[in-house]
């Protein structure tokens, strides 16, 4: 994975975000957030749900007040400024599209509550449909007649129509389907990158933050637990949390055994110079045969995933590990017993 | 995401006041005018349960009773009338079903006085226009029902089935049509279906049917007077005559007192259990 | 499931019975209108229309109909105004205590009508109020107002409230949300719900006989006359006030029609 992230790094902060909290009754919602947002940053907020990165966007939209904390746009401080003298706009996860207008109006609705002549209004509304990929005669179309790929770009198209200094995205594409939601990612990513503006996107999933931001913020119970680029992320995950929600990978817990030497304990066998308590190690870095560190796995299940095939694995301790191997593996036959092996490099070194 | 402070109670507060004064109230004085003593018109006698006793042993267990009856039967026909009627019309949806049911919903918004009064002219002995029509085409002579309580009875299922339909229809429509399939492919015979199946799916419908059909009966009054031909006093009319002719104000309060207990009696245990957000959400 | 020709045919046969019930009364008021003798004998030895000629020429059927449309007209408005505030509350919000309020709303709707109008004489009575049309629209509103008020949350069920936020984000201020979104949305339950109100003010009995005091609304001057005093003009002026409403429904509808094409065909 390719990025270059210095060029954003070196750009002013456009928005910044100084201990922001929200407490719903005794729930910590948003617990002391800080982060710079530099201008023209693509930044994904990735957690599941319940870890308040919901509520963290409306507060950046002016939809709900903080607790406490305070919010900057550049040196102006915005806190209590309410969502519609805010020079942002939000997707929602609904999209919020007006089921009563058409296309058009809809894109033109930020448009006309600055009082922007009609026609003006229309020549923007079709740049904006042609800036979305859609074909000029939706212009006129009820938005209720258009299909869930076509309400996405209407939703992006009138959020850009304010002019947006930010962009907001609130998870818009959880409920479309897979093939669809790839288009519109990438989609997104060029939008993203012609425009150049800032877009603070929400998403539970790790992957699709991984395709379309230049940096993630993943958040836990409220808080952010690590920031970085993707690859950063990808390869240095601060704790098993940031690891275990980037799918299947296999964690190693370690422990000292009675002579005092440092083994992990799901399978027994030591380790040299370890540089915290738990290991990630990648499926597709448990290969096959012995090497530095080898243990016996037996064949729990066997799934093919195209060019490549996942086992299921159990150590003889009775633990769960999962290997991803290069074509079909046809000798890992389910019950069988095998060596398996990874490097020490290959293991991202985690404190908790 | 919840809020804390919700305008909500802004938006339901003129509602509220409005029912409080116009629904709340009304039942309020009328409860304490039933323990006045009998015959006052003021508010400020002593207490008593008289009336009550009165209502007892003076005779108006009838008239409460007829009511009654008249109200359980008109559920239980209009019910067994207008099940079938609601499932053919959910069966076929399509456009002769929606304008059957438009033309059923339609009676709803003619006045009950201009319906009855047609029912009165079509039932009349002699010169009405089913005794008529029998005479002057099949030259039979036929007898009337017109003022016994029988017709009334049929006036009352005549002008409730709309307010079955309705909320049956509503009720037949949250049946899934696979259900009814699966239930058969597993075995089940026609009846066994219903009973276990549409029936309980539709019973939210069916219960707010029934419950409207029976309320509204329990108060009917114009059937009585115009079809019945007040061979029966209903009670509704037996709390009219103490209010107007005997001039009875606290004797006629506990009558009604007691209509709204037994009203509330039914009403509220089933209202109570439904959700009202799933029936509207549809 | 099988379906014969037969179960078919039953089918239709059981609706048109049902569909018969309903409308011989309403025809045979038609028919018994189309008299020119004090007392009914059917069927008519002549036809005439002379019952609707004397209807139109009465004093009292201008009466009538004048203080049935002053009651509806008042109950259309206040309904409407009271009905779409308790629906946002009823519907669109989540608020600490809105199953008790729905509940309770609900509740006149299920009491029996002529007992609530005779617990409202007696109530006005001992206020001193004098019944009269004005105290008869009361009487309608605590009816019709829980309906208009369920009429209009239907339409806020399929309404996504994000809607209103998104307005906001987009820079309209609370004033341009509610004109823009709320209303606009709602505009379908309120226009039926405004429907309803006319039609169950127009045609209630039970309410009106017992507080409408000295003004009499035409299904209340029906229903005296129908049991004393009969004449060809009472079906006949049943049937004009049946048709007035039915034409105002008709007249609203394409005044509806009209305006959406007329919205459709600007640009």
């Amino acid at each position: 994975m390719l990025h270059d992230t210095t060029h954003i790094t070196d750009r002013p902060v456009i928005l910044s975000l100084a201990g922001l909290s929200k407490t719903f009754g005794t729930l910590k919602a948003v617990d002391d957030i800080s982060l710079s947002i530099p201008e023209g940053e693509f930044l994904t907020i990735v957690g599941p749900s319940g870890s308040g990165k919901s509520t963290l966007v409306r507060i950046l939209a002016g939809l709900e007040a903080p607790t406490s904390g305070d919010l900057f746009l550049r040196d102006t401080q915005i806190t209590q400024s309410p969502a519609n003298k805010r020079p942002t706009a939000m997707v929602f996860q609904s999209l919020a599209l007006f089921d009563h207008r058409t296309v058009g109006q809809n894109i033109e609705f930020a448009m006309k509550m600055k009082g922007v002549p009609a026609a003006d209004r229309r020549n923007r509304a079709l740049e904006l449909l042609q800036l979305v990929r859609l074909p000029e005669d939706y212009y006129s179309r009820p938005v209720t007649q258009c299909s869930g790929g076509e309400r996405q770009r209407v939703a992006l198209a009138r959020a850009f129509a304010s002019d947006p200094e930010i962009l907001f995205f609130d998870e818009p594409l959880s409920a479309i389907d897979y093939r669809l939601r790839k288009t519109l990612e990438v989609e997104l990513k060029e939008l993203h990158q012609r425009t150049g503006r800032t877009f603070v996107y929400i998403t539970h999933s790790l992957e699709e933050a991984m395709v379309m931001s230049d940096r993630i913020a993943i958040m836990q119970s409220g808080r952010i637990v690590q920031t970085g680029t993707p690859a950063e992320i990808y390869s240095a995950p601060v704790n098993r949390f940031v690891a275990s929600f980037m799918g299947e990978v296999n964690i190693l817990t370690l422990e000292k055994d009675t002579g005092g030497k440092q083994v992990f304990s799901e399978i027994g066998q030591p380790v040299q110079a370890a540089r915290g308590a738990y290991a990630m190690i990648r499926p597709e870095a448990l290969e096959l045969g012995p090497g530095e560190i080898t243990t016996q796995l037996t064949v729990t299940q066997r799934l093919m995933l195209g060019s490549r095939t996942q086992v299921h694995l159990v150590s003889e301790l009775g633990a769960t590990l999962i290997s991803e191997l290069p074509g079909t593996a046809p000798e890992l036959d389910i019950g069988t017993t095998h060596p398996f092996s990874f490097s020490t490099e290959d293991i991202a070194w985690m404190d908790e | 995401m919840s809020q804390r402070s919700s305008p909500g109670p802004w938006f339901a507060a003129p509602v509220a006041i409005f029912m409080l004064v116009c629904f709340a109230a009304p039942i309020f004085i009328v409860a304490w005018y039933s323990l006045m003593p009998s015959r006052t018109f003021g508010l400020t006698g002593d207490l008593t349960l008289e009336n009550y006793r009165s209502a007892v042993t003076d005779g108006y267990t009838r008239p409460l009773m007829w009511s009654l009856i008249g109200a359980a039967t008109t559920t239980l026909a209009t019910a067994i009338l207008a099940w079938p009627t609601a499932v053919i019309l959910h069966r076929y949806a399509g456009r002769w079903a929606a304008v059957a049911s438009a033309l059923i919903a339609l009676p709803i918004f003619i006045s009950e006085s201009v319906r009855l009064f047609g029912m009165s002219v079509f039932m009349m002995p002699r010169g009405g226009i089913l005794a008529g029509t029998m005479n002057a085409v099949f030259d039979i002579q036929i007898g009337s029902i017109l003022n016994t309580w029988s017709a009334a009875q049929i006036g009352m299922i005549y002008i409730h089935l709309p307010f079955m339909l309705f909320p049956l229809l509503l009720g037949v429509s949250l049946i899934p049509a696979d259900r009814i399939e699966a239930a058969r492919d597993l075995g089940a015979t026609r009846w066994q279906t219903f009973r276990e199946v549409e029936l309980p799916l539709a019973a939210p419908g069916l219960l707010i049917g029934m419950l409207l059909t029976f309320v509204l009966c329990l108060g009917a009054n114009a059937e009585a007077a115009i079809l019945g031909g007040r061979a029966v006093t209903v009670i509704t009319a037996a709390i009219e005559q103490r209010f107007n002719y005997a001039q009875d104000w606290p004797m006629g309060a506990a009558l009604t007192v007691i209509v709204i207990l037994v009203t509330a009696l039914i009403v509220l245990p089933v209202l109570s259990r439904l959700d009202l957000n799933r029936l509207t959400r549809r | 499931m099988t379906r014969g020709p037969h179960t078919s045919a039953l089918q239709a046969l059981w609706i048109v019975l049902i569909l018969g019930f309903l409308y011989i009364p309403i025809v045979s008021v038609v028919l018994a209108s189309m008299a020119n003798t004090r007392y009914m004998r059917f069927p008519h030895k002549v036809w005439s229309l002379d019952a609707y000629r004397d209807a139109i020429a009465s004093f009292t059927t201008w009466q009538i109909h004048s203080i049935s449309f002053w009651i509806a007209l008042f109950v259309v408005i206040l309904a409407v105004v009271l009905g779409t505030l308790g629906a946002v509350a009823f519907a669109r919000y989540d608020w600490r205590g809105r199953g008790v309020f729905q509940r309770l709303l609900v509740l006149p709707i299920f009491f029996p009508q002529p007992v609530l109008g005779l617990a409202l004489l007696l109530s006005l009575n001992a206020v001193g109020l004098a019944p009269s049309w004005k105290t008869a629209i009361f009487a309608h509103l605590v009816w019709i107002v829980p309906i208009v008020t369920l009429v209009i949350s239907i339409r806020f069920f399929g309404y996504d409230p994000a809607q209103e936020e998104a307005a906001r984000d987009l820079g309209a201020n609370r004033w341009q949300v509610i004109r823009e979104v709320t209303l606009p949305a709602l505009w379908p339950g309120i226009f039926s719900g405004a429907l309803f109100a006319f039609l169950l003010s127009w045609s209630n009995l039970p309410l009106s006989i017992y507080t409408s005091g000295p003004d009499t609304p035409l299904p209340v001057w029906l229903f005296s006359r129908t049991a004393t005093n009969y004449s060809p003009l009472v079906p006949s002026v049943a049937v004009i006030g049946t048709l007035i409403s039915a034409l105002l429904v008709l007249s609203l509808a394409l005044i509806l029609l009209a305006a959406k094409r007329v919205r459709a065909r600007r640009p």
